[in-house]
């Protein structure tokens, strides 16, 4: 297993490659990825958050640099917002790689619902590997997909609280606490 | 008591982090991107956006941070201008309405803050509030604070409230509705007191427009507000007619705010092209 960080040195924020690097290979061990080679190129130029998978040898995956800032201290990195960044994305590699997930849609497909679900399955199995996570944010954002009501809720809490859900279970449970509403 | 508070000097505890204009300026990734995917024609602050609840919640922490300033400004046009001679004492009794509003504005705003599941301090603050709330003549800070920053506060919680309506959360719709109607009454504050006490003295009330044009360009940096889709937040334009902003006036600032747009773009795209 190898992981590497790009760019090495950083000129628009002030990152530390080495310092990222290690807190990837501590969530490759958490997650058993350690058979794969991964990449992590950061896109230093952009102050937006978002993150892409291309699979292959090795895994790279795309961060763009608000993804790891500390917003309080603009272009600083936050140590927290690395670890939660780097472990969703890393869960979700790990999903993509299971057969589990085999059905999922290909990311440019998948609808903001679809995402909001994702996410907050993996931010919640994070939560249980001792890292800090704001719940009540990745439950805002599950209620600004699903409506604000007790069937979202619901949905949430049996998300949040599982740990071997498939693709279409997921799927299942978001489906019920839509159609409950309509 | 100490008066005309100096901005560097104001109280916060260590969960705060304070930043300028030119901090906010000086990050080159805000105008150099190299992100190859095309740029959004629409950034306005909606559900639909994929970025929608953390774009809320930023927002949200401004508003916030916002309000903090609003207050501490307020109190210091009671405190710092002598009644009478400086300031009327209708104007200081409006002032220290407005400081009952902005504190109850600021526990709304913490409420919200944690019902989107933002922490205190989670964001920076900009102190660029305060800083228009420091002149030493009360008509340029009625003109500064409660008709620009206050009428662009309009703007904000005209976004938020539709936010809110549109993705079905009552009590964002509902606290930024009422925060909204007392915002309205102090651009009204604002502009009746400007009109008042410039009434005989031209001169002034020119000085205190321009200074608000200041103000209101500098909010407008970036495009941040306008009436583009490609500005997160909208150009109130009912609600500032309410405040008594005339239709000249809200068309100065539409026009101010489009420009600042286009001179945004414009600065993207000549960073792009020196980076490259």
């Amino acid at each position: 297993m190898t992981v590497e960080v790009t760019p090495s040195t950083f000129t628009y924020v002030y990152f530390d490659s080495a310092y990222i690097a290690r807190i990837a290979q501590r969530l490759i061990g958490l997650f058993g990825l350690e058979n794969h080679n991964i990449r992590v190129d950061i896109n230093e130029t952009t102050p937006l958050a978002k993150m892409r998978i291309e699979f292959g040898d090795p895994i790279v995956i795309n961060i763009q640099s608000g993804a790891f800032e500390d917003f309080s201290r603009p272009r600083q990195q936050s140590e927290s917002a690395t670890t939660q960044s780097l472990g969703r994305i890393l869960l979700k590699v790990r999903d993509r790689l299971s057969p589990e997930f085999a059905n999922a849609p290909a990311d440019k497909d998948l609808t903001l619902v679809q995402v909001a679900i994702w996410e907050t399955y993996c931010v919640a199995r994070l939560s249980r590997h001792d890292i800090d996570i704001n719940r009540q944010r990745w439950l805002y954002n599950f209620r600004n997909r699903h409506g604000f009501n007790d069937a979202s809720d619901r949905a949430f809490e049996k998300i949040w609280n599982s740990n071997d859900l498939t693709w279409e279970q997921l799927q299942n449970i978001s489906d019920n606490a839509l159609a409950l509403v309509q | 008591m100490r008066k005309f508070f100096p901005v560097e000097d104001l109280a916060r505890d260590e969960r705060f982090n304070q930043i300028t204009m030119n901090d906010r300026m000086a990050d080159q990734r805000t105008v150099i991107t190299t992100d190859s995917r095309p740029s959004r024609a629409a950034n306005r602050i909606v559900p639909s956006r994929g970025d929608a609840s953390d774009a809320a919640r930023g927002l949200m922490h401004g508003i916030f941070v916002g309000e903090i300033q609003a207050l501490e400004g307020a109190g210091r046009t009671c405190w710092d201008f002598t009644t009478g001679e400086e300031a009327p004492f209708e104007l200081k009794l409006d002032m220290a309405r407005q400081c009952w509003d902005e504190a109850r504005h600021v526990e709304i705003s913490v409420k919200l803050s944690d019902w989107m599941g933002s922490e205190i301090g989670e964001y920076a603050e900009n102190t660029v509030l305060f800083q228009a709330a420091c002149s030493n003549d009360p008509v340029l800070r009625l003109a500064g604070v409660n008709r620009a920053l206050e009428g662009l506060a309009i703007d904000v919680f005209t976004t938020m409230k539709e936010f809110g309506e549109v993705a079905g959360d009552q009590y964002l719709e509902f606290a930024e509705d009422w925060m909204l109607a007392d915002e309205v009454t102090h651009v009204k504050m604002g502009s009746d007191w400007l009109r008042k006490i410039t009434e005989d003295d031209p001169e002034r009330r020119k000085k205190a427009l321009d200074f608000q044009s200041v103000v209101d360009k500098l909010f407008s940096y970036g495009g941040t507000r306008s009436e583009s889709q490609e500005s997160p937040i909208g150009l109130a334009r009912r609600f500032r007619e309410l405040a008594g902003f005339d239709d000249q006036e809200i068309d100065v600032i539409a026009k101010l705010s489009l420009a600042a747009l286009e001179e945004r773009k414009a600065a993207v795209l000549e960073a792009q092209a020196a980076h490259n």
